[in-house]
């Protein structure tokens, strides 16, 4: 049977033991400061146009036939030193560097050579579609159309049409400045009760009339309610509550309580500040996985979504960025719920276990 | 209700299989301080860990102002106070914050944490962190913690070793007006000086069984060896006559040595509770 009268005199007794660990206080402030700068920072638009660099024969006949094409940006160079440098400054997307004999050998089906140049870092999929677009432009240059009839195309876009107005990477980043802040959190709880534990003083507690029971559900208040309170007022300040308050809400009520079981388990293996901070290190890294992969397209790998943190993940993802509500949320919900319980549980026993054998 | 505010009957504990308490039993009444007196891992800190409900004994039973613990422990530690070897206190809250906040865990309403810092010498450090106090002023406040709820039952681990004589006197002073006030007192300890001062009985444990519980007076009186040792002049040579007074004819002999010799001094000397121990355990306390 758990005592409030003993609950609350803990968890009163533990605030300000926190709010007289400088450290902590300074990074939980700061963090949130600075998490909440660094969204802000953040551009809050997309750019959803491909800048091309043409230069060679043909060139002025391409900017003026696509020069006002939607997502497309073609730029004329003079010579091929021009268009190679602005490729590798980081300007243009890929440059066509089409040869002065192109019309000629295109005319006499003689073989010829376009350079394309692209930056270091573009991906396979970007350079073949590069690559394909390049055959295409090769054909309009030479005043020819492909050797087939194209079959019709109709577009059907699966859920909400975002060309043009496409969530912009900040709006992605949320879950992980909330995981971020968590984390700091779970640190705080953690080193919390390993100086408990080192200290001895939980043992002084438990020979009042607190018990274990007492102690563990003073450190769950604590722990879920200082980590809700601060990623909701984070969320605030990055605006992140739409039209779906209560989801996002739920979602990180939930995520604060999956930090705390973590909290505990941390709390109750670390010895010393530096072994709390290898195990959190240990315990944070896999949590954001799942949050950075949200910052890209595509489909998570099905590792990333057995990771305790992707159903939270995708559900502030969803709530927050496209306003999603219960319906789509759900699984994801409940995903982090299970993980809660599985993590809690584990928490709850191994910090009982070490405060019952001191 | 019973006289004896402890009963501990035949309880044993094992770590691994290996026997830290071995069928201990003891009593220690009201108004009573029962000195527990080993070396280290004779089977003290277990056997408080059960007393306080930390273990669950294997065998045996355990009373604590009758009620049986563990199994009405939260009831009996609303009424005990627990004072341990090591400074278990919150380094980065004041003397008061410290006794404040047990209070609150013992629902204490009228707690008085200055009276409280007043009985050990610490009243004038009340608003100062723990963690700028030396290791006299941290035990005194522990002893002030101990005494919050008014308790019935004190144990009492070790509660002078290493301390300074002020800080020692303070806390003897405030063990000795507790059992006056009518709490049964446990203090484990390998000091046997002070056992001998604060103790009404005293309990030998060594490898997890009590040897023998009787009072200090009695243990030294059946087991120990007294002397009288006189030191006289004889033409300028400084004589020193040792006779033990359990010897047959040691009257006579005394009346010989004081009656022989210019007389210089005369002192009886009785057997220290070490080399009581040492005679029951075939062993000191340090070895």
């Amino acid at each position: 049977m758990i005592s409030l009268r003993i609950v609350w005199a803990i968890v009163r007794k533990d605030i300000a033991q926190m709010g007289r660990d400088r450290f902590f206080a300074y990074i939980t402030v700061l963090g949130l400061v600075a998490y909440v700068a660094l969204f802000w920072a953040l551009p809050s638009t997309v750019n959803e146009t491909l800048k091309l660099g043409i230069h060679g024969v043909g060139s002025d006949l391409l900017a003026g036939q696509l020069g006002d094409q939607q997502g497309l940006d073609l730029a004329v160079f003079d010579t091929s030193d021009a268009l190679e440098q602005a490729v590798t400054n980081g300007d243009l997307a890929a440059g066509v560097d089409f040869p002065d004999d192109f019309l000629p050998s295109v005319a006499l089906g003689e073989p010829t050579t376009v350079n394309v140049y692209v930056p270091a870092d573009t991906s396979p999929d970007i350079r073949t579609a590069i690559s394909g677009m390049v055959r295409e432009l090769a054909f309009l240059v030479a005043g020819s159309t492909l050797p087939i009839s194209p079959p019709s195309e109709e577009e059907i876009i699966l859920g909400p049409d975002r060309a043009g107005d496409q969530v912009p990477l900040k709006d992605k980043m949320r879950p992980l400045l909330a995981i971020f802040l968590l984390m700091m959190e779970m640190m705080s709880l953690a080193s919390l009760i390993a100086q408990e534990i080192r200290s001895k003083t939980v043992t002084a507690v438990l020979v009042t009339p607190a018990r274990t029971s007492d102690f563990l559900a003073a450190k769950t208040l604590l722990g879920t309610a200082l980590a809700f309170t601060e990623v909701v007022l984070m969320m605030v300040a990055i605006k992140s509550f739409g039209s779906e308050p209560l989801v996002l809400l739920t979602a990180l009520l939930l995520a604060s309580f999956l930090v705390t079981g973590l909290a505990l388990l941390a709390g109750s293996t670390g010895r010393d500040f530096i072994e709390i901070l290898l195990l959190s290190v240990l315990l944070i890294v896999p949590m954001m996985i799942p949050a950075g992969a949200a910052l890209f397209p595509g489909t998570a790998a099905t590792w990333i979504k057995v990771l305790p943190s992707y159903g939270m993940t995708e559900a502030i993802v969803r709530a927050s960025a496209y306003g999603a509500g219960w319906a789509e949320t759900a699984p994801y919900l409940l995903a982090t719920l299970a993980w809660c319980a599985a993590v809690f549980a584990v928490g709850v026993l191994m910090l009982k276990r070490k405060v019952e054998t001191l | 209700m019973s006289s004896a505010a402890i009963e501990v009957d035949g309880i044993s504990y094992a770590y691994d299989g290996r026997r830290a308490v071995d069928e201990v039993g003891f009593t220690v009444d009201r108004g009573e301080t029962l000195g527990f007196l080993g070396p280290n891992g004779a089977g003290k800190s277990t056997t408080i860990k059960m007393l306080t409900g930390r273990l669950r004994p294997q065998t045996g039973t355990i009373t604590i102002l009758d009620m049986p613990m563990p199994s009405q422990a939260s009831k009996i530690q609303g009424r005990m106070g627990v004072a341990f070897e090591e400074k278990n206190l919150y380094a980065n809250m004041t003397a008061r914050e410290n006794l404040v906040f047990f209070g609150r865990l013992f629902g204490v309403s009228d707690l008085d944490p200055d009276g409280l810092l007043d009985r050990v010498d610490l009243v004038d450090r009340g608003d100062d962190r723990v963690a700028e106090f030396s290791k006299g002023m941290k035990q005194r406040l522990m002893i002030a913690r101990v005494l919050i709820n008014t308790p019935d039952v004190l144990l009492l681990d070790e509660p002078t070793d290493g301390l300074d004589p002020v800080s020692s006197q303070a806390i003897r002073h405030v063990i000795q007006e507790e059992a006056e006030r009518g709490a049964a007192i446990l203090l484990t300890t390998h000091d046997m000086a002070e056992a001998d001062k604060l103790s009404d009985r005293v309990a030998f444990i060594d490898e997890g069984r009590v040897l023998v519980t009787d009072t200090p007076e009695n243990l030294k009186l059946t087991y120990g060896n007294r002397t009288v040792r006189i030191r006289s002049r004889d033409d300028g040579q400084i004589v020193e006559t040792v006779i033990p007074l359990d010897e047959q004819g040691a009257d006579e002999r005394i009346r010989q040595a004081v009656a022989a010799h210019e007389l210089l001094t005369i002192h009886t000397q009785e057997a220290t509770l070490e080399e009581i121990f040492i005679h029951f355990a075939g062993r000191g306390l340090d070895a």
